[in-house]
């Protein structure tokens, strides 16, 4: 009976140990060299590499636009979509499908196509957008080489393609709360904001804060093919993410020391925070059992 | 009402318009797209723009290769969870908690620390430009278990210890009891998988550096960089072939991956 067990979970326990944990130990120990990723030789170089990743000037800046990538995913993919699915909600059943079904379509499509449609969309000479903005006799800026514009331009990319999932998940949470809760709250005068907030908000809380960190978690990611293909992280690094200078340091600059000393710094900050997530997966699992 | 509803289709307008203006360019001839540019349906549609990306795209040998990266990324990822997600949910045995609570640890690993690793292995053992190299690091997924271990858990265990009792091992009870019980949360998975990983881009573009062996999601960048250029019926027809495949798996199994997604989140 033991045995057997181990034998049902040991192809799981093999593949993720080999390609998702034994990385972690990698990147560990490439960052202690001066390496190109190719060449046989590789120089053993301590700590230096992050002396280099964290004493370059552009850190700073390429963790305050991180930051701010994941603000605005969080107003675009988490306050946005909660508003929607709460009025979802008060929309009939029927109709309520329909939404559903074309919210959650641009999930579905590729990233790397939902990057070229916008590129379409943001042609500065010609494109719908501009069009648009001459009709207010407004000139299009050159969103995804301008340096004020290319961050978010690229971000909104990044938002459209990932609204549908979260928008899902928290109409899933609101769906769960009992209707005789809110038919209580009616009769004892609750309506509106006061109902949200006293009796909707802290019901709905644990989806919420799901997808929340989750959108933490993911906002470098999610914006990494939009970057990649409309900016590559420019213009001089305006539009980068912590994301991207890695993957920029190890495949185009070809540091793979570099780029693993970056990523072990990534999972210093983001491991306690992804730690607390699963605790708080864990907590909704036990919550339902 | 009235105003929820305004607000509802007005951002459903805003989320569908660049998929309109896709399919519209699509059908737009080449020489007016810019004087339509503002109108997603164009006056004299025609089929022109296809037949320039399917041939200069390599659209077959793209299809063929996003059809097995796909289809092997999935099919791996289901067996693991199933075998995985049965001990878990309908079995005890000495550290499961334990073992279960260090693969959900690995759920939120990103990418991006693990492809330079990966990418390294790969090379090291002569895999790059293959399928197997390019399949086997995508099978590495903790979530297939985590869905799946909560609907097999709700299995009644009485029904698994009376087929215990008959004699039944137990990799037949998985496959003739459990497996069959759990097709469509299972088949749901399956799309979902299937779906993300034919859209996936980074690691199709960076495990398969021969174009003949690229994805429909790099072939669309390799376009746009290359032959497509300023060419955008063309281009939008190739995102509207490249598309086509996982848009068709969603309209048909919709309802299946909607309540999956809606009731994995409510069950944790």
């Amino acid at each position: 009976m033991r045995a057997s067990s181990l034998l049902f979970v040991a192809p799981a326990l093999a593949f993720v140990a080999l390609f998702l944990v034994l990385p972690l130990v990698r990147d560990v120990q490439i960052s202690f060299f001066d390496w190109n990723l190719i060449s046989p030789n590789r120089k053993f170089v301590g700590l230096s590499n992050y002396a280099a990743v964290l004493g370059d000037p552009n850190f700073l800046a390429t963790l305050a636009q991180s930051a701010l990538y994941v603000l605005l995913a969080l107003a675009g993919n988490v306050a946005l979509p909660l508003l929607l699915a709460i009025l979802t909600l008060r929309t009939g059943r029927r109709e309520a499908d329909v939404y559903q079904t074309l919210i959650f379509l641009p999930t579905v499509i590729p990233v790397s196509v939902g990057a070229l449609l916008f590129l379409w969309l943001y042609l500065p000479y010609g494109g719908p957008f501009s069009k648009v903005l001459a009709l207010f006799h407004l000139a299009s800026p050159n969103w995804f080489t301008d340096p004020h514009w290319a961050l978010p331009a690229v971000s909104s990319v990044a938002i459209w393609k990932f609204f549908g999932f979260n928008y899902l998940i928290l109409l899933a949470g609101l769906k769960a709360i009992p209707a005789s809760y809110l038919e209580a709250a009616e009769i004892d005068g609750a309506a509106g904001w006061s109902r949200f907030q006293r009796i909707v908000l802290p019901l709905v809380m644990p989806t919420l804060l799901f997808t929340i960190v989750t959108t933490i978690l993911q906002a470098l990611d999610h914006a990494f093919v939009p970057i990649q293909m409309l900016s590559v992280g420019g213009p001089s690094g305006a539009s980068s993410n912590l994301f991207y200078a890695i993957y920029q340091d190890a495949f185009q600059n070809f540091q793979a020391g570099r780029a693993s000393a970056l990523a072990v710094v990534y999972l210093a900050v983001f491991g306690a925070f992804a730690i607390w997530q699963f605790r708080m997966l864990e907590r909704n699992t036990l919550y339902d059992a | 009402m009235m105003l929820s509803r305004a607000v509802l289709v007005a951002a459903i307008l805003a989320l569908i318009l660049p998929l309109l203006y896709m399919f519209g360019t699509a059908f737009s001839p080449e020489s007016s797209i810019f004087e339509h540019a503002l109108m997603p349906i164009p006056p004299n549609p025609t089929l022109e723009n296809f037949s320039v990306a399917a041939t200069t795209m390599n659209y077959f040998n793209m299809l063929l290769v996003s059809i097995i990266y796909a289809g092997g990324v999935t099919l791996g990822q289901l067996l693991i969870a199933v075998l995985a997600a049965y001990a878990f949910g309908c079995r005890r045995f000495p550290g499961d908690a334990w073992l279960f609570a260090a693969l959900l640890a690995t759920i939120p690993i990103p990418f991006v620390v693990t492809y330079v690793p990966n990418y390294l292995l790969m090379a090291k053992t002569h895999l790059l430009n293959t399928y197997a190299g390019l399949i086997l690091p995508q099978v590495a997924s903790a979530y297939g278990i985590f869905l799946l271990r909560q609907h097999f858990r709700a299995f009644p265990r009485s029904i698994l210890e009376a087929a215990g009792i008959d004699g039944a091992s137990s990799w037949r009870i998985l496959w003739r009891i459990v497996v069959p019980a759990n097709l469509p949360v299972i088949f749901a998975l399956g799309v979902y998988v299937f779906v993300n990983t034919w859209n996936q881009f980074i690691w199709p573009m960076i495990a398969m550096s021969d174009p003949s062996m690229h994805t429909l999601t790099v072939g669309v960048q390799d376009f746009v960089a290359g032959e497509g250029g300023n060419h955008w019926g063309a281009l939008m027809a190739g995102a509207t072939l490249a598309t086509l495949p996982t848009l068709l798996v969603f309209f048909f199994a919709r309802r299946q991956i909607l309540n999956t997604l809606m009731e994995g989140a409510v069950k944790g």
